[in-house]
């Protein structure tokens, strides 16, 4: 079945089966930066932004983004031209392993086009579906606030 | 992965998904938003209907009675500023209980209710308020009041071809409130229990009516009916509230699991119903 959707704002059309979970398509489709950890719904590293908003690619299948925007890393910034996320996260210590950041830097850029002056509670809020083994949350949370103030600023 | 989907259709109403729900049978998957369904690996499914191009997410008050439509996701439902004053924000605050932000961005209300688990969220809301839940189906409308719709799992209320379009409340009495508490071991785990209560109080401060609803404890969320009986008509005095507690502790056939045994959740009942008649009754006398 054609599958119409646009992807980081370039339109794409995928000729797949509707019951292909988001996840697979993605991945197949080059956009690595969409992970697979569970599988279930509740580590958040296949985060991608559906029209916007913050879910799972592996709780979507194929057929019910139809006619949807999504969004994934490749579309923050470049190693040359970084998001200002990208750059908070390095500076403020709050990658380590990696696994985690892109969902968490979705995570981070769906709230802060919501809510461009987050307090510690909301950041802590819109990043609860997404775990990360290695560096404890503190530095990420910092990383969202700096960025936040940072993008306040300019 | 649906080894064998082939199409995904998109009906455009409620009549147009009864249609297609009948015309495709057991060989369509029926979605929402996914968080249950997408997770199937059935090889019998050749058919995906998506119900989420319905036109049934919006939160409306008419007449007298808020309108949620099946679709309207529960990150929407926990933040609409009428829902959040509605006996209080027992039902937004049920919404926002429910697992993490991005689960909240897709699961509907409708998938909530519908597919129950013993540890939704929303359903123990929506019992307490007293909800009509709207049918739609291959013989017409229907619609079932909170009592008749819980009384087994919807799934077996609800006929073959049969959807939920909507559900309606009541908009607040001037002395209704209540209150919505979720206990699990972390913030986005399942609940242990969960307690919604709603309450009114009349010009003496008397308790005129009373629903304590109780979720996580058995396949389908219940009304602790006697610990209702002790509450009406007293003025919600500490003591009326823990005998209440105690009351809702026996009323319950609780089951054990890999969570928590029987015994311990009888308990966290006792304890969780005390602590959300408290906060009810604490937010009908800030209202005074
Ligand atoms: C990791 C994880 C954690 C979770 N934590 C919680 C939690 O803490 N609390 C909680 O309450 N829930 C929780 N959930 C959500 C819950 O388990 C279900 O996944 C969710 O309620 C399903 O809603 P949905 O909109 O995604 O529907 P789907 O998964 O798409 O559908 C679920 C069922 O409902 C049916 N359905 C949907 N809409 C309608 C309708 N309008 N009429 C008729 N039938 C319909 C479908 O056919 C299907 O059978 C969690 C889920 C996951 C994956
Ligand atoms: S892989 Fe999707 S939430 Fe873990
Ligand atoms: S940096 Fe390793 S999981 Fe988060």
């Amino acid at each position: 079945m054609e599958i119409h959707v646009k992807v980081n704002d370039k339109p794409v059309t995928w000729n797949v089966s509707p019951g292909e979970k988001l996840l697979d398509v993605l991945r197949r489709d080059g956009y690595l930066s969409v992970k697979f950890g569970c599988g279930e719904g509740d580590c958040g590293a296949c985060t991608v932004l559906v029209d916007g908003r913050a879910m799972r690619a592996c709780l979507l299948l194929a057929g019910q983004v139809e006619g949807r925007a999504i969004t994934t890393v490749e579309a923050l910034g470049t190693p040359d031209a970084p998001h200002p996320l990208q750059t908070a996260f390095v500076e403020c210590g709050a990658v380590q392993c990696g696994y985690c950041t892109p969902g968490m830097l979705l995570a981070a850029y769906a709230l802060l086009r919501e809510n461009p002056k987050p307090s510690e509670e909301d950041v802590r809020e819109a990043l609860d579906g997404n775990l990360c083994r290695c560096t404890g949350y503190k530095k990420i949370i910092e990383a969202v606030l700096l960025a936040a103030e940072r993008m306040g600023r300019s | 992965m649906l080894p064998n989907a082939r199409v995904c259709l998109y009906p455009r109403d409620p009549a147009e998904a009864v249609r297609v729900m009948v015309e495709h049978g057991k060989r369509a998957l029926v979605m929402a938003g996914g968080t249950t369904t997408a997770m199937s690996k059935d090889p019998g499914f050749d058919t995906l209907i998506d119900l989420t191009r319905m036109g049934c997410d919006r939160i409306e008050l008419v007449g007298g009675e808020w309108r949620i439509g099946c679709n309207v996701r529960l990150h929407d439902l926990g933040v609409h500023p009428g829902i959040r004053k509605l006996w209080s924000g027992v039902l937004s605050d049920a919404a926002r209980a429910v697992g993490s932000r991005p689960l909240r961005n897709a699961i509907t209300l409708g998938g909530n209710v519908v597919g129950l688990f013993r540890w939704s969220d929303t359903p123990v809301a929506l019992l307490a308020m007293d909800a009509v839940f709207d049918l739609v189906g291959p013989d017409g409308t229907r619609s079932l009041e909170a009592d008749a719709f819980f009384a087994r799992h919807p799934r077996q209320v609800m006929q073959a071809g049969e959807l939920l379009a909507g559900v309606r409340i009541a908009s607040d009495d001037p002395h209704g409130c209540g209150a919505f508490c979720k206990y699990a071991r972390t913030e986005v785990d399942l609940a242990v229990v969960d307690v919604a209560a709603c309450l009114q109080i009349d010009e003496q401060g008397r308790c005129s009516k009373a629903r304590i609803a109780v979720g996580g404890t058995r396949a389908v969320p219940w009304r602790a009916e006697q610990a209702e009986k002790k509450l009406l008509g007293s003025k919600l005095t500490r003591r009326t509230i823990e005998s209440a507690a105690a009351t809702a502790k026996q009323e319950g056939k609780v089951l054990s699991d890999v969570r928590t045994d029987r015994d311990y959740r009888e308990r966290m009942i006792e304890v969780i119903a005390g602590r959300t008649i408290e906060r009810a009754a604490a937010s009908c006398k800030e209202r005074g």
